[in-house]
């Protein structure tokens, strides 16, 4: 039984890499979360010293708060038109067999694999067509097409074990497929729902690649690109940091619902 | 009754339906359609039926160096993240406890940090008076800070950080299929270390790479911030390239060779990549 123990217990170079990649990771963003609580005017670690004056600074500015507003606004709507979309494919593809269903199914995965940036110049000059502007709405629809299969994977996973036979009990107790999916489906799918939207948002959230084509320039990632670009200094950082920690804590208050028996 | 239970799973497609139409597959099509198309001077789009686009990006050096840089970004990134994620994925597969979970929290926290903050942690760091150049002159291995920040290297660097857990996530997945068994087996019959490796572990945990590359490629090649923040302007990237002839140029047509051709290498890597995983390992293709 002698190789068994060198497949288990890594060795001490695989350790020595594990951390290597661990710092990689987390250290950039251990740094800016530092940075963020400066007292100094430039980036530079280690900070002269701590201060909270960068989160003042990035509180007051206008253009973060508005970027920060349409980004929410944006993220929240496509989060729900993603979701509507998402679940709704994702039950027909798992419930049923049907005529086109395997390319359907390569349709909705793929805004994955579809660069955003072909996607963006597409649809920048089809709003037009629709006589609409680049803007809140165009971001909302826009964003949600690449969120659609990332609902689609976590409800579809929340399916793999769900058993139908308690919806076509409900259906055979006379109760309609709208209210059976609202009462048996939905809450025995609600993990991956919530997970799906909770995706949806945060890849919005995140997104400049198709933002840069159909919103004004003032959802949150893009004012702080330009920021960037013009002056570097800690206030990116500090907002930034501020929306990692309250996305924490709405994690943590959203975990317990979505793991909650039912 | 017959037609109405064919009709259900159209309906429940109808909300996906009425979103993807409109704001994804048609804009797609129209894409495609514009690259024939020609651009007057005026920055109107002519209907017309022309490969002229096509063969301005494909025969000007400017538009070839374009796409020669992109590839070459997409290709060294995906293979270093490969490289490092092969034994990292391994052990996240073969940990359990604690040192798993926290491994796995490590994976995905840059996914959910904003890609900005990714990289302001980076300009910290790879600045002229950064962590990195204060160290090397401090301890004396280099007189002047090297510059990393606006060069290939940072740039590469920075993608490297921001796709790295899209290649670790997959291959985990497909390397935890791996159990002891199958190595015990494989020992038990003589399989040497790199016997074991080669004809056991690579083949089962191949569509977890391919998948991963699939993501890191497509991810480097629709990338705007990363070489717009950290990267040179002697070294142009697609992405910023389209979106300046779009905005700037209003170069329509012109964008949309571009993008079509974008769509074309993404579908020729996807159908490669499915040939290369039916060749190699049969029962995995996608």
């Amino acid at each position: 039984m002698a190789p068994r123990s060198s497949h288990l217990s890594p060795g001490l170079p695989s350790r020595f890499f594990a951390a290597f990649i661990v710092l990689f990771l987390l250290g950039p963003i251990f740094i800016a979360g530092v940075v963020a609580f400066s007292s100094g005017n430039r980036l530079e670690f280690p900070i002269p010293g701590f201060s909270l004056r960068w989160f003042a600074t990035a509180l007051a500015k206008p253009q973060y708060i508005e970027g920060l507003t349409a980004s929410i606004i944006i993220g929240v709507g496509n989060a729900i038109f993603a979701t509507i979309a998402g679940t709704g494919a994702a039950l027909a593809l798992n419930h049923y067999r049907f005529r086109g269903r395997s390319l359907i199914q390569a349709l909705v995965m793929l805004p994955i694999a579809m660069p955003a940036i072909v996607l963006g110049l597409g649809l920048l000059f089809t709003l037009a067509m629709y006589d609409m502007q680049p803007g809140l709405l165009a971001g909302v629809f826009g964003h949600a097409v690449l969120g659609v299969p990332y609902v689609v994977a976590m409800v579809t996973a929340a399916l793999s074990n769900y058993d139908r036979s308690v919806e076509r009990a409900s259906m055979n107790l006379g109760v309609g497929p709208v209210m059976t999916f609202f009462k048996i489906t939905l809450p025995l799918i609600r993990g991956g729902v919530i997970a799906g939207a909770v995706s949806a948002f945060l890849i919005s959230f995140d997104n400049i690649s198709l933002s840069l084509f159909i919103t004004r320039g003032d959802t949150l990632p893009l004012r702080l690109m330009q920021q960037l670009l013009a002056y570097a200094d800690p206030s990116v950082a500090a907002i930034s940091t501020l929306l990692v920690l309250v996305s924490l804590g709405f994690m943590l208050l959203l975990l317990p619902l979505a793991l909650r028996k039912r | 009754m017959q037609l109405r239970n064919r009709m259900v799973p159209w309906l429940w497609l109808a909300p996906a339906g009425a979103l993807m139409i409109p704001f994804f597959i048609i804009p797609i099509l129209i894409t495609a359609r514009n690259s024939v198309y020609v651009d007057d001077p005026m920055g109107f789009l002519k209907p017309a039926f022309t490969l002229a686009n096509y063969a301005k990006v494909l025969t000007d050096s400017y538009y070839i160096g374009v796409f020669g840089n992109t590839l070459l970004a997409a290709f060294v990134v995906s293979l270093i993240t490969l490289v490092i994620s092969y034994p990292f994925a391994w052990l996240l597969a073969r940990s359990g406890g604690s040192s798993r979970g926290f491994l796995l929290w490590v994976v995905y926290l840059p996914i959910y940090v904003s890609v900005i903050m990714r990289v302001f942690g980076w300009m910290v760091i790879i600045a002229d008076s950064g962590i990195i150049n204060q160290m090397l002159m401090k301890i004396g291995l280099s007189e002047q800070p090297i510059r990393m920040i606006n060069e290939v290297s940072g740039m590469t660097l920075g993608m490297i950080h921001r796709y790295l857990p899209l290649m670790i996530l997959p291959l985990m997945t497909s390397l935890q299929k791996v159990d002891d068994s199958i190595l015990r087996a494989s020992a038990n019959l003589g399989g040497g270390q790199w016997f074991t490796w080669w004809r056991v572990v690579m083949p089962i945990s191949l569509p977890g790479a391919v998948a991963g590359t699939q993501l890191v490629f497509a991810g480097v090649l629709s990338d705007y911030v990363i070489p717009t923040l950290m990267g040179s302007t002697k070294f142009q990237l697609l992405a910023p390239a389209i979106y300046y002839e779009a905005t700037t140029n209003a170069a329509w047509a012109l964008s949309g060779a571009m993008a079509t051709i974008v769509i074309v290498a993404v579908a020729a890597f996807l159908i490669i990549a499915n040939l290369i995983l039916k060749r190699i390992a049969p029962w995995a293709s996608i």
